[in-house]
């Protein structure tokens, strides 16, 4: 048991300690991350990112130009200045462009493709299952139309779908989180109190 | 005016973004080059959005002496030895930035996280009910995917892990299919009305 | 009588939540101290990642780059499977390349090489590269920039060296050559590569995710989108299970591993107890292999594995929480309609 082990096995207690109930401990330890995290992305940031693309362009390769873009980004300062927030729209604009070519990238990865796969020759139980489903769902979300009558059947073939859809997603949800829980378990028996081989 | 333009660079940046990616010529590859080595000098600073939120919340309550101040004080501490001490000692293996990053971010962000199996542990016992057809079809399928996951599900019986792929396989797929292709046309629509100037909460309040 | 049945019926409604904590944390840890064995069964998911990466093996026009899209918390789940990929690309001869666009990652990458290299001679720059992290906004610039010239796109790795003359870019341009990327994040983050990589370079794409995405990612396996994908920590578990049987196999016959075998991996089960097993598998040609499972196999080669069977228990637990409650729940409604 190291030092650097019994800090991090008390802090993780400090953390599940609220599960008992909310108190000092587990503030502290709350607190103590959020800094913590903070403080971490200040210097990485600072020399893998402001000296290689800010510092060495500008005052290395005498690259002038990029003070513009340097300046820009400086405004992000005054987001939260009361009369010159405006300032700060200009870096995320700029960066906010790049959204013109997600609508093609977009439209071709989440809707044709997708679209292409579900025109399978409908040969076999499993394809034609999927086909129902996927349009089945599709008209439930379509809700220019009420649904009701023969149209509000053909959607709630859709809800069906939806919650087998959902079960599958929630089996899966329940399973990642018990082994988050499992790798901190593994981590205070095996790594903190060596009792896992 | 304070709107306008913002409004305007980023309608003629998408459009060109949007030519760019149908036309491979130079002129649009250089457009595309121009625009990338601005961003990179523009990235940094975001850093500096977290600082001061972070610091105007903790340094108003420390001011104040709001309840519970001595716990933003630890915020604020902590923030300030980490980053200096990545300043001062460098950030390799065997740092006391790194050694901060290994046995006080990582095992508390993930025990955070892990918080949540003793809370879905207990929401299977209270909230997870059967109350209709649809939800029982729900906990059917959740519960044939749960055992169908682990080795014990095989050994109980082979059809389970089978049953368990035909579920994700066939009617999930068809589901998320079909909400994939539904978010797809939403965040095309979203990028279009962000391009046309009618969406613009990202630009923030004001006017 | 009927009235004290009924009151314990509430008080099992009523259980405080602490003791639901208490069950499920003994759910855990018990399977942890007395390991057993199981058998951990390979997925097709799973087993075509492997056979992409190993498809790559010897050859110096080829390379894998690992997306590592995640900070600590969802470690449990991805980092037996980083260790893994890596430890087969290190076995193999497979050239790898590593990077993040988060800053808590960071270190996670370099834990992760470190943790697989052990044992392994391996050089940086020479048979895997950490191009290390960039900020998020440079996810698409990068993305798109590695499609043409990668290193032209990120310029230098982790430490801050200049990669365009290093050794491992001999014959690695851009994704014709990185010819697979696999992403390993808690989140959509993969969306952003099958969006971007795959539709405009296309380029191979697999995904390592926490099981909490694994459902919504489906249709992207059924359209080829993803080549593969790694599920939670059984992705982990098979994938290690898959280095043990065919990377990392050794005998007189296979001095640097073998290939991949359904017949093997259907067989063969490699025990995360110390026991060795000898194996007689039937080939295919009629032909019978003598198999013998490593006994004294590393703690963090197998800890996906150690972690199922917890996994296991608690499972069957949630199962009959699920299930007594419900009985609670229809119980009570039974009784509150009669009377």
């Amino acid at each position: 048991m190291t030092l650097s082990n019994f800090v991090a096995a008390f802090l993780t207690l400090c953390i599940f300690s609220f599960l008992y109930k909310e108190n000092p401990f587990y503030r502290f330890g709350e607190h103590l991350l959020v800094g913590v995290s903070m403080g971490y992305a200040i210097p990485l940031i600072y020399d893998t990112v402001f000296i290689p693309y800010v510092y060495r362009p500008i005052f290395l390769d005498h690259n002038y130009i990029i003070i513009i873009p340097a300046v820009l980004g400086f405004l992000y300062v005054f987001r939260y200045s009361k009369n010159l927030s405006w300032l700060a729209r200009y870096p995320i604009v700029f960066g906010m462009g790049i959204v013109g070519m997600s609508v093609p990238m977009s439209m071709h990865s989440q809707v044709l493709v997708q679209m292409k796969t579900a025109m399978l020759p409908l040969d076999n139980i499993n394809t034609i299952l999927i086909f129902i489903g996927t349009v089945t769902i599709l008209l439930y979300f379509f809700f220019s139309k009420a649904h009701k009558g023969a149209y509000g059947k053909v959607t709630n073939i859709g809800v069906w779908f939806m919650m087998i859809g959902f079960g599958a997603s929630f089996g899966y949800t329940v399973m990642a989180r018990i082994s988050l829980l499992i790798g901190r378990i593994q981590f205070l028996l095996g790594d903190f109190l060596g009792l896992i081989k | 005016m304070k709107r306008q333009i913002p409004l305007m660079i980023v309608m003629i940046l998408g459009f060109l973004f949007v030519i760019h990616t149908f036309v491979p010529h130079k002129i649009s590859a250089d457009f595309y080059d121009w625009w990338q080595e601005w961003a990179k000098a523009i990235s940094p600073f975001a850093v500096v959005l977290g600082v001061i939120s972070l610091g105007m919340v903790h340094g108003t309550k420390i001011s104040r002496k709001a309840p519970n101040w001595q716990y933003s004080l630890v915020t604020v501490l902590a923030l300030v030895f980490t980053a200096a001490s990545g300043f001062i000692w460098g950030r390799q293996e065997g740092t006391p930035y790194m050694w901060l990053f290994k046995n006080v971010q990582m095992p508390m962000s993930a025990t955070m996280f892990s918080l949540l199996a003793f809370y879905i542990a207990s929401a299977a016992y209270k909230a997870f009910r059967a109350r209709s057809a649809e939800a029982t079809v729900l906990l059917i399928a959740a519960i044939i995917v749960m055992l169908g996951q682990v080795p014990l599900g095989m050994q109980i019986s082979r059809w389970i892990p089978d049953i368990s792929t035909w579920i994700l396989n066939v009617p999930n797929m068809a589901a998320k299919r079909a909400i994939m292709i539904g978010v797809g046309l939403g965040m095309v629509a979203t990028s279009l009305k962000i391009l046309l100037g009618i969406e613009r909460t990202y630009l923030g309040g004001g006017d | 009588m009927e009235k004290r049945k009924m009151t314990l019926v509430q008080r099992m409604q009523q259980l405080d939540r602490r003791y639901i904590y208490i069950v499920i944390a003994v759910a855990i840890i018990i399977p942890l101290l007395i390991p057993f064995n199981t058998k951990t069964y390979v997925t097709e998911p799973t087993a075509n990642i492997y056979k992409k990466i190993d498809s790559f093996a010897g050859r110096e026009d080829k390379a894998i780059l690992m997306s590592f899209n995640h900070d600590a918390s969802t470690m449990p789940e991805l980092f037996p499977m980083e260790v893994s990929i890596l430890r087969h690309c290190f076995e193999r001869d497979v050239k790898v390349f590593t990077l993040c666009f988060m800053p808590q990652a960071a270190p996670l990458v370099d834990y992760a090489i470190n943790t697989a290299k052990e044992g392994y001679d391996v050089t940086s720059g020479v048979d895997y590269l950490n191009f290390g992290y960039r900020p998020f906004a440079l996810q698409l610039p990068i993305i798109l920039g590695m499609g043409e010239d990668i290193s032209n796109a990120l310029e230098t790795d982790s430490e801050g060296r200049k990669i365009e003359n290093m050794e491992i870019m001999e014959n690695i341009r851009n994704y014709d050559d990185m010819n697979l990327v696999i992403d390993f994040s808690g989140s959509a983050s993969i969306q952003t590569w099958i969006i971007y990589a795959r539709a405009k370079f296309g380029a191979n794409i697999a995904a390592g995710i926490t099981a909490v995405m694994v459902a919504d990612n489906y249709p992207y396996l059924q359209t080829g989108q993803l080549v593969g994908m790694l599920r939670g920590l059984k992705g982990a578990a098979e994938y290690e299970k898959l280095v043990d049987i065919f990377a990392a196999y050794e005998d007189e016959d296979y001095p640097n591993g073998r290939p991949y075998s359904q017949e093997i991996l259907k067989e063969i089960n490699v025990p995360i107890t110390a026991d060795k097993i000898i194996y007689e598998v039937t080939n295919e040609d009629g032909s019978v292999d003598k198999i013998s499972t490593n006994a004294e196999m590393k703690y963090e080669y197998k800890k996906a594995r150690i972690g199922m069977n917890a996994q296991s228990v608690a499972h069957v637990m949630i199962i009959v929480f699920i299930i007594v409650g419900n009985i609670g729940y229809f119980l009570t409604r039974k009784n509150k309609k009669l009377g």
